[in-house]
């Protein structure tokens, strides 16, 4: 069996409120894309850059590429490349510069037309960096990350901030990443992002991880798969009568109820005769899959965003 | 690398137009400031206020007649106006007639003017008495200003300029230096470099020789104006000047790094520049001297890089010394920067 690219045991960090990182453990294969997903506060972060060497674990054992931090250093400096969740470099140097500069801190560096090229950076290549907007000075950053050619590269929330767009230029720069061979670990409390690009993900709480899979086997592991929608105009009315009434959770969101499921063709016409009875005013019915949204949902109680 | 990562820093230093301005052109404003209020001699002029008598004498008028003739200033002022002034603290020596001769008012937190103005005054008085007597007028012994080197004398503005050159680039190393480090960490913009193999003393030896070729860019625009303005020559080899220009530039530098080490936000680092700053400019002897401190804390004083960098930059260019008797003093500013550093690179945090 190959050495995997990340491996982590037991990884613990408290800071003086709080356990950031109460016993991690984590496992990635080389050549695949790997999402921590959860909310802010959940640690992933911290364990982020306990990895990258950033931050010193109160215990745990961490191998990186097969290196461990105490004894190759430096080695694994040289090897990885990093995206922080936020880049702040210095205001008045320029695209071009900067990647010339970080490329010579190592041994094996790649060009700087390539990085810009890739990142869809060439226009603003030589304009000072405090001149950039937030998407570009992330594809700057992102490309900063590889400027070493690194087997292997940490992404800390890549696109908190980012338009729609400049979201999905950056899944592609991802994509490319794996593409190319390299293992990519990243952050994001986005379930959508973590569906798209990853493998493999943890999603994390409250410094633990509470579940392990590729996004499909993590949905599916759900007892409740599907997901009925009620659609409400304006503020969705409180639904405890109604779960009493129909015998079922009703998870009441903004504007909308959710209703898990595991049989939706069944539960459809005996939802709508109650809702029938009871006078719901709701507007649209949807049937959907359900996510890792829901994953997160069921396993702590509690949704992503709150 | 080192040489990479020095261009870096002075390209970017460069295109900070304003600090870069503000950093080469504050000490030409002091300089042109002292320079022009003392312009003509040996420092601040001695001045006695006088009492007006409401019906002079010829006595009176004999006394001040002498005052003049010994180039002291003499104020006349009405009593209530010179009693005032007096209660202000702004004069120095207050002389007024007194029963059937005169008293000389010494105001005690001006001593060093109080007391050369008293010896001036009580010279002025035998010169008064004698005129009047018609006796020969009594013999001073003949005076000679000089700089304390021999060489040749100078006057104030030549003085203030190797101090203004070793101050400026003190208080670089110490607050400029050590804050913009400070500052840049807290900003987080050292992150990033964390997590390259990038080695903390060759970010830090950039960083000293950028600033050390600002310090000699800054220290050649000094001259310059000095000569050019006030005339005042370097009296010494420029490559001596440069050399403790270079040695000072890299010890007070690397004391910046150092501390900057110790302090986790802007404010602390200021309480603590600070701190290190007033003991070592008070010890240093550039302000009054210490003869009458306690022994042991002169000899503390001895090893302390200020004052060794101070003197040899004055004997250098006021006096056209060599360094061939500021070698111990050039071994412990030596000796101080590489400790700084050595301490600056365990202490130096990315982040």
């Amino acid at each position: 069996m190959p050495v995997p690219a990340l491996r982590i045991r037991g990884l613990r960090k408290a800071f003086p409120k709080v356990v950031a990182v109460d016993g991690v453990d984590l496992e990635v294969a080389g050549g695949e894309v790997f999402g921590l997903l959860g909310p802010n506060g959940a640690g992933k972060t911290t364990t982020l850059e306990i990895i990258e060497g950033l931050t010193t674990a109160d215990a745990g054992e961490i191998e990186i590429l097969g290196l461990t931090w105490e004894r190759y250093g430096q080695e694994i400096r040289s090897r990885i490349g990093v995206q922080l969740q936020s880049t702040s470099l210095f205001n008045k140097i320029t695209p071009r510069e900067a990647l010339d500069l970080y490329g010579s801190y190592y041994p094996k560096c790649r060009t700087s037309q390539d990085l810009l090229q890739l990142v869809q950076l060439e226009d603003k290549a030589d304009a000072y960096h405090i001149t950039l907007s937030g998407g570009q000075q992330q594809r700057l950053a992102l490309a900063l990350a590889l400027v070493n050619d690194p087997e292997m590269v940490f992404l800390d929330e890549p696109t908190t901030g980012l338009d729609p767009q400049a979201r999905r230029s950056l899944w592609d720069v991802v994509r490319r990443m794996k593409g190319e061979g390299r293992t990519v670990v990243l952050t994001t409390h986005y379930m959508d992002e973590a569906e798209a690009l990853c493998d493999r993900l943890s999603i994390m709480d409250h410094g633990k991880v509470i579940a392990t899979g590729t996004p499909a086997s993590l949905i599916a592991d759900l007892d409740l798969p599907s997901v009925v929608e009620l659609t409400f105009e304006g503020v969705a009315p409180d639904p405890a009568a109604f779960a009493v009434r129909l015998g079922q959770a009703v998870e009441p969101r903004a504007d909308l109820w959710e209703i898990p499921t595991s049989d939706p063709k069944a539960l459809l016409p005996r939802l709508l005769e109650a809702a029938e009875a009871a006078a719901i005013p709701f507007s649209q019915v949807h049937i959907r899959r359900a996510t890792l949204e829901d994953v997160f949902l069921h396993r702590t109680g509690r949704s992503l965003r709150e | 690398m080192i040489w990479r990562q020095f261009l870096m820093e002075w390209r970017l230093y460069s295109r900070d137009r304003v600090a870069m301005f503000w950093t080469f052109a504050f000490p030409v404003i002091l300089l042109m400031g002292f320079g022009t209020i003392f312009r003509d001699g040996g420092g601040p002029n001695l001045a006695v206020v006088r009492v007006q008598a409401p019906m002079p004498t010829p006595r009176d008028a004999a006394l001040d007649q002498a005052l003049t003739d010994l180039h002291l200033k003499v104020q006349s002022l009405p009593r209530a106006e010179a009693e005032a002034r007096w209660s202000r603290g702004e004069t120095a020596a207050q002389l007024e007639a007194d029963g059937a001769g005169y008293r000389l008012r010494l105001n005690s937190y001006l001593m060093a003017q109080a007391g050369a103005t008293a010896g001036l005054v009580n010279q002025a008085w035998l010169v008064a008495q004698a005129r009047l007597s018609g006796a020969p007028e009594p013999q001073r012994i003949p005076v000679q200003v000089e700089s304390p080197g021999h060489k040749r004398s100078t006057n104030y503005a030549s003085f203030l300029l190797p101090g203004l050159l070793g101050l400026n680039l003190v208080s670089m190393g110490l607050f400029s230096v050590g804050m913009v480090n400070v500052s840049y960490r807290e900003k987080g913009k050292f992150r990033r470099l964390a997590v390259t193999p990038l080695p903390k003393w060759i970010f830090l030896l950039g960083q000293v020789l950028h600033r050390l070729t600002v310090t000699v860019i800054q220290a050649a625009i000094l001259l310059l104006v000095g000569r050019l303005i006030f005339g005042i020559q370097n009296q010494g080899a420029f490559l001596d000047l440069l050399l403790i220009m270079a040695l000072g530039t890299g010890c007070f530098m690397a004391f910046g790094f150092a501390l900057s080490g110790f302090a986790e936000t802007s404010e602390g680092y200021a309480a603590i520049s600070n701190l290190v700053f007033f003991p070592l400019m008070m010890l240093s002897g550039v302000y009054f001297t210490l003869d009458a401190a306690p022994a042991w804390l002169q000899h503390v004083v001895a090893v302390l890089p200020l004052a060794p960098f101070i003197r040899a930059l004055r004997a250098v260019f006021n006096d056209g010394a060599g360094l061939a008797g500021h070698g111990v003093g050039l071994i412990i500013v030596t000796t101080w920067g590489l400790a700084a550093f050595a301490l600056a690179v365990r202490r130096f945090r990315w982040a």
